[in-house]
C-alpha cells in the first residue's frame, strides 16, 4: 500500500504530569506559576483536572495525574532524586521569572543557566516534580 | 538554591519519614540523621514538596493503611499497628478524615474490587487518560478556542456532572 500524501492525524492535545495532590497542584500552578484552570470534573476519589497556560496555545492542556499507583510514584521519586525535571515551559524572559518565583518562596535546583542555545532554569513545583523553564534562543537578552 | 546534595538529603528525609522500621521516626530524629536543624528541616521540606514532614509521614501512614487494608489478610487493628499508630482511636479518626470513610467500611468496599489473587482496584490507582473514560473525550478536551465558548461548555460539562452525580 503506497503511503504517498499520508498526513498525520492525531493532534497533540494533552500533556500530563503526576502529582501527589491534584488540589495542591491546582493551586501551585494558578496561584504561583500563573496558569489558568480549564478542566475540574470530579471523578470518585480523583477528578479530571487541567490548566492551560494564558499565554501559550489555548488547546494544549496540561493534565495533573494523581500518583495513588504505587508504579507512578516510584518512577516520580526517581526522577526526582536524579536532579530530573519531568516537563519544561517556555518564557520570555527566564531572570525575570526566575525572581518573581522566588519571590514567592518557589525553590530552585538551578539559577537560569545558559546551556548552550537557550537558557535553562529548575524548580520544584511542591507536588514531588522539578520542573524546567527555558528561555528559547531568538528570545535570549 | 538547592544543589544537588542538599537535594539528595532531602529526599533522604523524605524515605526516613515513609520507610521506618521499628516505629516512625520523629521528625526531629529524621532532621537530625539527615544533617538539617529542625526548623530548616521543616521550611525547606515545605517549599519543597509543599506539605511539612510531619503532614508528610501521616499522609504516608495512611496510604499504607489504605493498600493492607485492601491488599493483605490483616485486621484493622493489625494495619493500624502496622502503619505506626498505637491508637486504633486516633488512626480511625485520621483516616477517616482523609479518606472519607472508617478503615473497616474501606475494607468492606474495596476487597470485594481487589479480586483473586487480590491487587489494587482500579479505582484506587487510576492513570489519569483513564479518568478521561468516565467522561467523554469532547467534554474532557478544549475543541473552541474563544474562552467564552470554553466557558459555556464549561457550564455544560458542570451541569452534566451535576446530573451524573445525582444518578
Amino acid at each position: 500500500m503506497p503511503w504517498i500524501g499520508f498526513a498525520a492525524h492525531m493532534k497533540i492535545k494533552l500533556s500530563s504530569i503526576f502529582v501527589d495532590n491534584q488540589d495542591k497542584a491546582l493551586g501551585f500552578y494558578t496561584d504561583v506559576l500563573g496558569f489558568k484552570k480549564s478542566k475540574e470534573i470530579p471523578m470518585g476519589e480523583f477528578k479530571w483536572l487541567t490548566v492551560i497556560s494564558p499565554e501559550g496555545h489555548p488547546d494544549v492542556e496540561l493534565v495533573f495525574e494523581p500518583n495513588a499507583n504505587p508504579a507512578a510514584k516510584t518512577y516520580q521519586e526517581a526522577i526526582f532524586k536524579q536532579g530530573i525535571p519531568i516537563t519544561a515551559f517556555e518564557v520570555d524572559d527566564i531572570d525575570a521569572e526566575a525572581r518573581r518565583l522566588k519571590k514567592k518562596g518557589v525553590q530552585f535546583t538551578m539559577n537560569p543557566t545558559d546551556a548552550g542555545p537557550v537558557k535553562i532554569a529548575i524548580f520544584a513545583d511542591t507536588c514531588g516534580n522539578l520542573i524546567q523553564i527555558y528561555q528559547p534562543p531568538q528570545k535570549k537578552s | 538554591m538547592i544543589h544537588a546534595e542538599l537535594l539528595r538529603r532531602l529526599c533522604r528525609a523524605r524515605d526516613l519519614l515513609r520507610d521506618w522500621e521499628e516505629a516512625p521516626l520523629s521528625v526531629n530524629e529524621v532532621a537530625r540523621r539527615t544533617g538539617f536543624s529542625r526548623f530548616h528541616f521543616i521550611r525547606l521540606f515545605k517549599a519543597v514538596f509543599g506539605e511539612t514532614p510531619h503532614q508528610y509521614q501521616s499522609k504516608a501512614q495512611i496510604e499504607q493503611a489504605q493498600h493492607l487494608l485492601v491488599l493483605s489478610d490483616s485486621s484493622v487493628t493489625d494495619v493500624c499497628m502496622a502503619v505506626g499508630f498505637s491508637s486504633l482511636g486516633s488512626f480511625s479518626a485520621l483516616f477517616s478524615r482523609r479518606v472519607g470513610m472508617s478503615p473497616s467500611s474501606f475494607q468492606q468496599r474495596y476487597r470485594l474490587l481487589a479480586g483473586n489473587p487480590r491487587k489494587l482496584p482500579p479505582c484506587l490507582i487510576p492513570g489519569c487518560f483513564s479518568l478521561m473514560g468516565h467522561v467523554s473525550p469532547k467534554l474532557a478536551i478544549s475543541e473552541k478556542r474563544r474562552s467564552d465558548a470554553l466557558d459555556r461548555l464549561r457550564g455544560t460539562y458542570e451541569n452534566q456532572t451535576k446530573q451524573h452525580l445525582r444518578r
